[in-house]
């Protein structure tokens, strides 16, 4: 018995090494990257990668679990605050205090509003997310703290230290960082939707009656789940911030929660890899469009969202997956 | 009337009717039987159109009626009386019958009035919101909804259920009554000597089949099949 | 506070509260019978107001006019969204208030690209500008205006729901769609009339709020979370509940905009969470799910 699982396990990961061999080789190409590509490139390849972490943090929110939230961009805005504050404010410019207390901060957060969203379901939930999310919105927005020269936000960010002698961040090695940690998130929440927790929100998804009657305290899950997300959401935000050199409420606020919305169900949302393809996709269309007509931009945005609802329902990641299934088939 | 030629109903991924065949004649009361969860409501489910057919069809006054939305079928002229009643809950007694008015201009029409003197107690009740009136008054009110419809078929969704004998009584007598006025009933029941009472001709129906039918008398006689399909009460 | 500031700022807070109603009770009313969260009905409020705009001051014909073609235009606008899309997402709550944010991004880009980023002032009728003292106080005239046509347009919603066959078909459908439907009544038909209707109350509200707020790009956004915000203290389905939620939330902005102006832009989704914790299923006990 013990055997044949050791020798079928062995098998298994020779077939994972084929199967994953064109991700590794991709990840190594996008790895070296951005040492020879255009400066502007670099940057949108980092957006890309903060962008889709931003977008798994609420796919297993969203996907995974089935909860439509919109204010995702709460937790995202507010770390990336926490981190902005932490430099400009008060002059504390190391990656390794900003960055877990953007992520501490955003998982309060999330903490507070998931008990109050969860004594709610369905409809209910996603009206009070946006009510939550513009609560946030107008705090931070009404708040003297969190502006600068008369204009809402902070500005002058920059890239954090890190702690090791004689390097800084530069925009190239920034991307690589961002990449990294890109990686390790993905890895974690790959790990984390195909463990029993994730299967059960999966069970939670379709049928969260049954697994109640199956014993399962569905609230704690769902509010572990709404609190996960917010911990990668704020890992995003902080990422965001060293990056982007000025926080701005925008950041927290609908549009933000929108944008992680489209790019989720862009991709595809259920699947990991889903979202940051759409991630990819809405950045550097964003970008082509600003060159030619930046107004339109929320134009094209609102089109995309509606025609992806109305005809692509999988999104883009669900015809990857057959397509993958189709090229090697387990 | 009515007449269903071999009816495949699927209910979301469960087979439920597996070809359903019966028919209901002018004027007549046809009895539906069975066990719980043989196929009874869905096969009224069926022909109102909330849950339409996969195969087979569904004639009634000489029109295919397969695959018609509910509001259509009923327009043709089926009413129906649910399991459950459904009585509109935050409409009053006398809007849940005025709400449904339909083909009032036809001789012999159901009006308020007519409803009124068939069952005095709603008059009594009019003003009240249906979900405080009591389950008796519930069932007639039910009744009443239907009728109002003008329609040439009813179907009655287990009537008598959760009903005390002295108001199913009452019920057998309106149905009596109605049959009277050539209306055509389909009428499925749990309350096999009132359905045997009342009706023209029984079918049972067991696990999405007629298994059986026949007249009401013979069946009265047949002990084997009543204990078969029925279980001992009957 | 003095007596005049504080029946002054009642007074506000109840003309805010009716154009708060009339756009809740449209967004509660669609998903009582069809199920439908139209989180663009905000947007069509915007719309409503920057075609009152045009039409009655670009245009110079009358305020009244005005009131009515916003309305119309939002109602085909809400008719065209129905049509083109939401009808195809029957029950499918996710898709449809995906939907309706794209179209908020949509109609907000293309009203700025027909009327400029520019807000407009309020705007109001000639004979209704000027004030009106009463009781030592003086008062604008187009508040209390609001005021009246709340109160008008609420009793016609009243006498629509209780009186007419119409109004107890749709209490029908909220109660058991698929029942009514079985008793001959195209509810499909009903809801499509429904939502234009709603779509023209949501216009209209925009026509009529000008006068307080005019016209702004954002509109479609903010005033879409206040009307959110009294849906979850009303509770849904519930047309009084809109409307007591309504005034509750336009009297509490008023004050606390007079008395601690600092917390007075988020201090009205307090009230969500608060209602949120104590009564979820809002104060009227509307129908959840």
């Amino acid at each position: 018995m013990v055997a044949t699982t050791l020798e079928s396990s062995g098998r298994l990961q020779k077939k994972n090494i084929i199967r994953f061999a064109p991700i590794l080789i991709i990840g190594i190409i996008l790895f070296i990257l951005p040492s020879f590509i255009p400066h502007y490139l670099v940057g949108l390849f980092t957006l890309t990668f903060i962008f889709a972490i931003f977008a798994m943090s609420l796919d297993i929110v969203l996907g995974y679990t089935g909860l439509l939230s919109i204010m995702h961009a709460s937790f995202f805005g507010i770390a990336a605050y926490t981190a902005a504050v932490l430099m400009v404010k008060m002059g504390i410019n190391s990656f390794w205090v900003g960055f877990p207390c953007g992520i501490l901060i955003a998982g309060i957060l999330a903490a507070i509003a998931g008990v109050v969203l969860l004594r709610v379901h369905g409809i209910y939930f996603l009206i009070a997310s946006l009510c939550l999310g513009y609560m946030v919105y107008s705090i931070t927005w009404g708040w003297d703290y969190l502006e600068m020269y008369q204009s809402k936000g902070i500005m002058g960010i920059d890239f954090p230290g890190i702690g090791i002698p004689g390097f800084t961040f530069t925009e190239v090695s920034y991307c690589r960082f961002s990449f990294l940690l890109f990686l390790l998130c993905f890895y974690l929440l790959y790990r984390f939707v195909n463990s029993p927790f994730g299967y059960s929100l999966r069970g939670i998804r379709e049928d969260e009656e049954r697994m109640q009657v199956l014993g399962y305290n569905t609230w704690f899950y769902k509010f572990a789940v709404f609190i996960i997300g917010a911990l990668f959401a704020g890992v995003a935000g902080v990422l965001f911030a060293y990056c982007n050199t000025t926080v701005e409420p925008e950041h927290l606020g609908f549009s933000y929660s929108t944008y992680a919305i489209l790019m989720v169900i862009l991709g595809g949302s259920g699947t990991l890899f889903g979202p940051p393809i759409g991630a990819a996709l809405l950045v550097f269309l964003e970008f082509y469009t600003g060159i030619v007509s930046p107004e339109r931009w929320p134009l094209i945005l609102g089109l995309i969202l509606i025609l992806t609802i109305m005809f692509s329902r999988g999104g883009i990641g669900l015809h990857l997956q057959r397509l993958w299934k189709k090229v090697l088939p387990s | 009337m009515l007449e269903l030629i071999d009816v495949h109903t699927y209910y979301g991924e469960s087979y439920v009717l597996q070809g359903i065949s019966l028919a209901v004649k002018k004027g007549a009361i046809n009895v539906l039987l069975g066990r719980n969860g043989m196929g009874k409501t869905t096969t009224i489910h069926t022909i109102i159109g909330f849950s339409p057919p996969r195969r087979g069809k569904i004639i009634f006054k000489r029109t295919d009626i397969t695959g018609l939305k509910s509001y259509e079928i009923a327009q043709m002229g089926v009413g129906l009386v649910p399991q459950g009643r459904r009585i509109f809950r935050s409409l009053s007694v006398e809007r849940n019958l005025t709400m449904a008015a339909r083909n009032t201009s036809t001789p012999n029409a159901w009006s308020l009035d007519r409803i009124y003197s068939l069952f005095p107690i709603l008059k009594h009740r009019a003003g009240q919101k249906g979900n405080l009136l009591s389950g008796g008054e519930q069932q007639m009110l039910t009744i009443s909804r239907a009728l109002m419809t003008n329609p040439d078929l009813l179907l009655m969704d287990e009537p008598s259920e959760g009903l005390a004998p002295a108001l199913v009584v009452e019920i057998e007598r309106i149905i009596k009554q109605l049959k009277e006025s050539n209306l055509s009933i389909l009428l499925v029941e749990q309350n096999i000597p009132m359905a045997l009472g009342i009706g023209d001709y029984v079918y049972i129906i067991n696990n999405g089949l007629i298994v059986y039918d026949s007249t009401p008398d013979s069946l009265k006689g047949n002990e084997e099949v009543k204990a078969m399909y029925l279980g001992a009460s009957a | 506070m003095t007596f005049e500031q504080i029946f002054i700022n009642l007074l506000n807070g109840i003309s805010f509260g009716v154009i708060l109603f009339l756009l809740a009770s449209g967004l509660t009313m669609v998903y009582g019978i069809m199920g439908i969260v139209n989180l663009a009905h905000g947007a069509l409020y915007m719309v409503g107001a920057y075609v009152g705009w045009s039409v009655a001051i670009q245009h110079g014909f009358s305020y009244w006019m005005a009131t009515l073609t916003g309305g119309i235009v939002a109602g085909f606008v809400g008719l065209v969204m129905e049509r083109a899309t939401l009808r195809y997402l029957y029950r499918q709550i996710n898709e449809q208030v995906l939907v309706t944010i794209g179209f908020i991004y949509v109609l907000t880009n293309l009203t700025q690209w027909i009327w400029g980023p520019r807000p407009r002032a309020p705007f109001t009728a000639g004979m209704l500008s000027g004030t009106i003292q009463f009781w030592g106080c003086s008062y604008p005239i187009h508040r209390l205006t609001v005021i009246l046509i709340g109160i008008v347009i609420s009793i016609a919603i009243w006498w629509f729901q209780e009186k007419t066959r119409i109004g107890a078909m749709i209490q029908a459908g909220m109660d058991d769609k698929e029942m009514t439907m079985g008793l001959g009544i195209n509810l499909n038909r009903i809801s499509v009339i429904l939502f234009f209707i709603c779509s023209f109350v949501a216009g209209f509200a925009g026509v009529i709020g000008a006068q307080l707020l005019g016209a702004t790009l954002g509109q479609g956004f903010h005033i879409l979370g206040l009307a959110l915000v009294v849906v979850i203290i009303g509770g849904t389905g519930s047309v009084g509940g809109a409307l007591i939620g309504g005034l509750i939330l336009g009297i509490f902005d008023s004050f606390i905009n007079a008395l601690v102006p600092q917390i007075g832009m988020w201090a009205m989704y307090l009230i969500a969470v608060i209602v949120l914790l104590v009564r979820p299923q809002g104060i009227m006990g509307g129908r959840m799910k």
